[in-house]
């Protein structure tokens, strides 16, 4: 029987060399052989074993001749944002629609590369590929994606939407985001992952980002995928003093979802907001890593991660903060809520505090419980049914999630999804 | 709230202990250092154990040589050298005496120092005590009193003696051999500790005890304690540590297995002061110890804890809620400080209908100590309508200690409820001040403080060990303000 | 019973308290006044020994001692009671343990033993009565959950149990009912006598109809500018305190 490592070589046989930084894949082939693979014995994979994704080993799709016509490059209705889309990893230029302003340098990570934007030794932020397997993958076989940065108290007019589409069977994508937001600027940038029935795969993102000082980025990141593809997301972001970091994670639709969040706050006077929703169905499964790093005084973190089980969906939040021995006047807050509609679901949370500072303020809370059959009966007692009752139940549950997102037409949108895909209409 | 000067942990035990009973200078009988199947069948030997308890052993050690050690990320510590101790170490036994009275008085002057006086136990609070020195079971009163209730309260060697098809039912069917290195290792060797039952229906009327030490330099410690309360019984049990200053560290890997049938209820206790390595780390003991109950239908185990020492510490108190309507619960207080670690926690597991859990759990860190709390609760597909509650607090006295929690919440039922809270503070200057104004000085100050914030485990304890904890609690936080 | 001669205070680099006289007679209550920012509260603080301010210059004769020599406890043990104008809560520990406490710490300085329990609860019961403090709360962990009002009568009777020579009261009006006032005001005035003195420091001037003053000092920008018998607060609740503020010498 083949072991884990002889299978995952054998997954990434395929995959064709890194269109991007050659010695960032060079490094990450080197790590492919050295790091494990994440299997069940792996602390930080037990309960996200990757063994089902290896079974099938993948292919890079070739360059693609287009946007395909039925998938709209914007699916947000009603959102004005610029715009630069990718099918499977590699970008579809005619479907962009990329700004140009002073102070904005926005456009594809390899346009980037031959611009010579990107020094060497200055590919890669986050040193994923020396510590996870997952992201040695990624480094060694890295395709294209955003490329943006803000110059010094540029504010960029609209969002950037950066859409994802992935296609066809057992295709492997590995897009990669880079984005810089110079002293006092602010961006905002909406991170949109869609696949068709009948996709299946590995979809391996990595999006690094530097927050300047006084900068404000927001993130509002959104999966919806359908077929059978493993998604695997990872942002690594830091941040340097008064600046302002927010994400709003939701996971719509996804076959197997990993996100691992990390956040780390290098500059005094700084706040992180990480918001995420998720509601499976069916035997999906969904896993949300987040990793928030207070390195420095006087820095606030607000964390709330919201979900539902449905059906015999499975998952897992794990949820971890640190405040380090600096770290003084640190005010972190963690709240991890977890709703089990159906038996047969089964989540697994590990909020996770490390302190080592003591005039700090940390708090983390993780319940899981039903729905209040009490206000179930209250609402169908004023003659509200009882499916659109369950559905106001999970509106107002997950509504604080929801609040804050930076484009109010995201919000909107993902509303909508998640009504028709729970039958809240 | 005085201290009435008992410093257990800092007073040097001068000469050797005493076998309660005897008189006369006692030479310890020691085994070469060392583990393999000689030394095991020497020890199962020396105790006159029936074959079946040998087999059972000798499997054991089977099972300890083909595991690793494991490696935990949040303590550092040098790795005890298995081959280097010696794994019995018995005082030899002279003559018999008649009654407490003819107990030497140089043996009454080293427990008096231990602050375990046993005629003041015996007068005072009617509390039978077991007391363990040195791998073999010193002293046991009482027994003839709560012989006439049908009560066993004995050594544990005794127990394999008198009682054997008892122990040979309930050994390992809580902790079994292969649960963890520690408790394979316990299995192999175990030289004695402490075993009671209760009969259907009887709540013990008295609370039981055992304290340990460990006297005997490069000796550690495999007790080995089972608890077995019939149906519909009751028993309060207090287990009390104490250990001498010594230069290299000692290793106590304990196994206690509680088995708490339909309705019965047990509640365990335990006060631990081992001694904690000096400022700089050095000495001190290593604690790793496996504890878990078995809870049957409408059954009830309590696990409180205050633990103040040892160097390293390793122990997960857990409950299996086995039987429909049982309950388990976890009340700990845990204090590091200087350069001591601790991680530890609790685990429940529901696998019965309604069964209910409560976790509360207070750390103290201190000095640049790391004080972790490791939790699961795991709630099995059958477990219909478990409840759980955690609550996990961390109090920070310095600003080079550590405190984290690493909970792990696994459901795998839609009808289970359960909450996590964790915060963590320090002690306000305001708090300080305020005491301050009022006339109490700082060090009062903070223990006032301290034992407040603890209070909600403290009062769980019974009441001579909750003074006990008190005082233990401000003397390991002594000098700590910073 | 308590001389301050040309005190000199700061917190980090700023000087608040610039050259404060004062004297205050055994029996004597004393009240002050001013606008905010003046240092009504740096001088609690200061004569209580909190550490976040520093003396720079100036003494502090606390019945022949040197008051500034002591630290916090010391103090309170030798008789010096300050009433905060915000009571911190200390949760686990009860008002009845943190009255013991205190008592039993006065009673050792003074070379006695410590307090019966029978002697101690009866004395509780005593001194809440003063300020309708019931059981329920005198239970409770120290301050915890109480209202503004039932925080200042616990200031109050805890000020009853200590029996100091010296009490300083800072802004103990401050958020208080009618009522409130009322009861931590009976409370103050049933504790007065020949040989306890009052520092009663409050914005307002209501306080003082119902704690009525032999004296009446109005600081200002760090010093005492103006002192007057009680009619002196009248007067500035009429023109208010830039009043004060013109001519000071």
């Amino acid at each position: 029987m083949a072991t884990a490592q002889d299978q995952a070589q054998a997954f990434v046989a395929g995959l064709a060399a890194s269109s991007g930084s050659a010695s960032l894949a060079e490094a990450g082939r080197q790590a492919l052989a050295d790091l494990p693979v994440p299997t069940r014995k792996s602390e930080r994979w037990k309960y996200s074993p990757l063994t089902p994704m290896l079974v099938n080993p993948v292919r890079t799709a070739p360059a693609p001749a287009g946007w395909p016509e039925d998938v709209p490059t914007n699916p947000i209705p009603g959102l004005d944002a610029y715009r630069i889309v990718l099918l499977n990893g590699q970008v579809v230029p005619e479907a962009c629609d990329l700004p140009v302003a002073d102070g904005v340098v926005c456009m594809s990570l390899s346009q980037a590369y031959s611009e010579g934007r990107i020094g060497e030794g200055d590919e890669d932020w986050s040193a994923y590929h020396t510590r996870e397997w997952v992201g040695a993958v990624h480094a060694a076989y890295a395709q294209d994606g955003l490329f943006l940065s803000l110059e010094n108290g540029v504010v960029l007019d609209r969002p950037v939407l950066v859409h994802h589409h992935a296609t066809g069977e057992n295709v492997a994508s590995c897009p990669r985001h880079r984005v810089e937001v110079g002293a006092n600027a602010h961006a905002e940038v909406v991170l949109w992952s869609s696949a068709p029935e009948g996709a299946s795969g590995m979809v391996n993102a990595v999006l690094e980002a530097k927050v300047g000082a006084g900068a404000r980025l927001g993130v509002d990141k959104i999966q919806h995928e359908q077929g059978a593809v493993f998604q695997l997301a990872h942002e690594h972001v830091t941040q340097d003093k008064d600046s302002t970091f927010r994400i709003h994670t939701v996971t719509v639709q996804g076959h197997w979802v990993r996100n691992e969040l990390n956040v780390l706050q290098h500059g005094s006077g700084s706040h992180t907001v990480m918001h995420g929703a998720y509601l499976p169905k069916g035997q999906e499964h969904v896993d949300n890593h987040t990793t928030m790093d207070h390195t420095v005084p006087h820095c606030t973190s607000s964390e709330l991660y919201k979900g539902i089980w449905y059906d015999r969906s499975t998952g897992v939040f794990n949820g971890k903060v640190f405040v380090r021995e600096d770290a003084q006047q640190t005010n972190a807050y963690q709240q991890n809520a977890n709703i089990v509609a159906d038996a047969g679901a089964s989540i697994n949370a590990k909020p996770e505090l490390e302190i080592y500072a003591d005039d700090v303020k940390c708090s983390h809370g993780c319940t899981v419980g039903q729905f209040d059959e009490e206000a179930l009966f209250y609402l169908k007692s004023r003659g509200i049914a009882e499916r659109a009752a369950r559905a106001l139940m999970v509106q107002a549950f997950i509504g604080d999630v929801l609040e804050g997102f930076g484009q109010v037409e995201v919000a909107q949108e993902v509303e909508g999804l998640l009504a028709q895909r729970h039958g809240w209409m | 709230m005085a201290y009435d000067g008992e410093d257990k942990i800092l007073e040097e035990v001068t000469g050797k202990a005493y076998e309660f009973g005897f008189t006369t200078d006692i030479d310890s009988d020691k085994a070469p250092a060392g583990l393999n199947e000689d030394i095991i069948r020497l020890i199962s030997a020396k105790k006159n154990e029936p074959g079946w308890l040998l087999e059972w052993r000798l499997k054991a050690f089977e099972t300890w040589q083909a595991m690793v050690e494991p490696e935990w990320p949040h303590l550092q510590y040098e790795k005890p050298d298995f081959q280097a101790i010696s794994y019995y170490a018995a005082p030899k036994q002279k003559k018999e005496l008649a009654s407490l009275d003819e107990v030497d008085p140089e043996l009454r002057k080293t427990m008096d120092k231990l602050g375990i006086s046993l005629e003041e136990q015996k007068r005072l609070s009617g509390v039978a005590v077991d007391f363990v020195m040195d791998s073999v079971s010193v002293a046991t009163s009482f027994k003839d009193k709560l012989a006439e209730l049908g009560i066993i309260f004995c050594s544990m060697s005794e127990a394999v003696q008198e009682h054997p098809e008892l122990v040979q039912k309930y050994l390992g069917s809580v902790v079994p051999v292969r649960d963890n290195f520690y408790a394979a290792l316990n299995s192999a060797v175990f030289t004695d500790g402490s075993f009671c039952y209760i009969p259907k229906g009887v709540k013990c009327p008295m609370e039981l005890s055992t304290y340990f030490r460990i006297n005997e330099s490069g000796t550690g410690q495999f007790e080995r304690t089972l608890v077995i309360a019939d149906e519909s019984s009751y028993v309060s049990y207090l287990e009390g540590c104490t250990a001498p200053q010594r230069d290299e560290n000692q290793l106590h890997a304990a196994v206690v297995e509680l088995i708490a049938l339909d309705a019965a209820e047990i509640k365990y206790s335990t006060v631990q002061n081992w001694y904690p390595g000096d400022e700089k780390g050095k000495g001190g003991v290593f604690n790793f110890v496996t504890k878990r109950g078995i809870c049957h239908t409408r059954s009830k185990i309590s696990w409180t804890q205050v633990e103040t020492g040892s160097a390293v510490t390793w122990k997960y108190p857990s409950c299996v809620l086995k039987g429909d309507d049982s309950v388990g619960e976890f009340y700990s207080v845990a204090v590091t400080n200087n350069m001591q670690q601790a991680d530890t926690g609790t685990k429940m597991i529901h696998l019965g209908k309604r069964t209910r859990s409560t976790i509360i759990s207070k750390g103290i860190s201190a000095g640049k100590s790391q004080n972790s709390y490791r939790g699961l609760v795991q709630i099995m597909p059958n477990a219909d309508h478990a409840r759980n509650f955690s609550q996990c607090d961390s109090l920070l006295m310095t600003d080079r200690c550590g405190a984290h929690t690493f909970p792990y919440i696994e459901t795998k039922n839609p009808t289970a409820q359960v909450e996590h809270e964790a915060t963590t503070s320090k002690i306000g200057e305001d708090q300080i001040f305020y005491c301050l104004q009022r006339g109490i000085d700082e060090e009062q100050a903070i223990s006032l403080i301290v034992n407040g914030y603890a209070k909600e485990v403290l009062n769980k304890l019974p009441m001579e060990f909750a003074v006990e904890a008190q005082k233990l609690l401000a003397i390991s936080l002594e000098g700590s303000v910073g | 019973m308590l001389t301050i001669n040309n005190l000199h205070a700061r917190v980090e680099d700023t000087p608040i308290l610039k050259g404060l006289n004062l004297e205050i007679g055994p029996g004597e209550v004393h009240a002050i006044m001013g606008p905010n920012g003046s240092g009504k509260s740096t001088l609690a603080s200061v004569l209580a020994g909190r550490e976040d301010y520093e003396v720079t210059a100036g003494s502090v004769d606390f019945d022949g001692t040197d008051l500034l020599e002591l630290d916090a406890s010391d103090r309170a043990r030798e008789g010096l009671f300050l009433a905060f104008q915000y009571p911190v809560e200390i949760p686990g520990v009860s008002n009845l343990n943190f009255m013991k406490a205190a008592v039993n710490a006065k009673r050792e300085h003074q070379g006695l033993e410590p307090i019966a329990a029978k002697d101690f609860l009866a004395m509780v019961k005593e001194k809440a009565a003063l300020v309708e403090l019931d059981g329920r709360l005198r239970d409770r962990s120290v301050n915890e959950g109480f209202s503004g009002g039932e925080k200042k009568r616990n200031e109050i009777f805890q000020m009853a149990m200590l029996e100091p020579k010296l009490a300083v009261l800072d802004e103990t009006d401050s958020g208080l009912d009618i009522d409130a006032l009322r009861i931590v005001s009976e409370g103050v005035n049933a504790m007065r006598n020949a040989g306890r003195s009052f520092l009663v420091i409050t914005h307002y001037q209501r306080l003082l109809d119902h704690i009525v003053p032999d004296f009446v000092h109005v600081l200002s920008d760090g010093q005492i500018v103006k002192s007057g018998p009680k009619e002196l607060a009248l007067e500035l609740e009429a023109k208010g305190y830039d009043w004060i503020k013109e001519p000071v010498a």
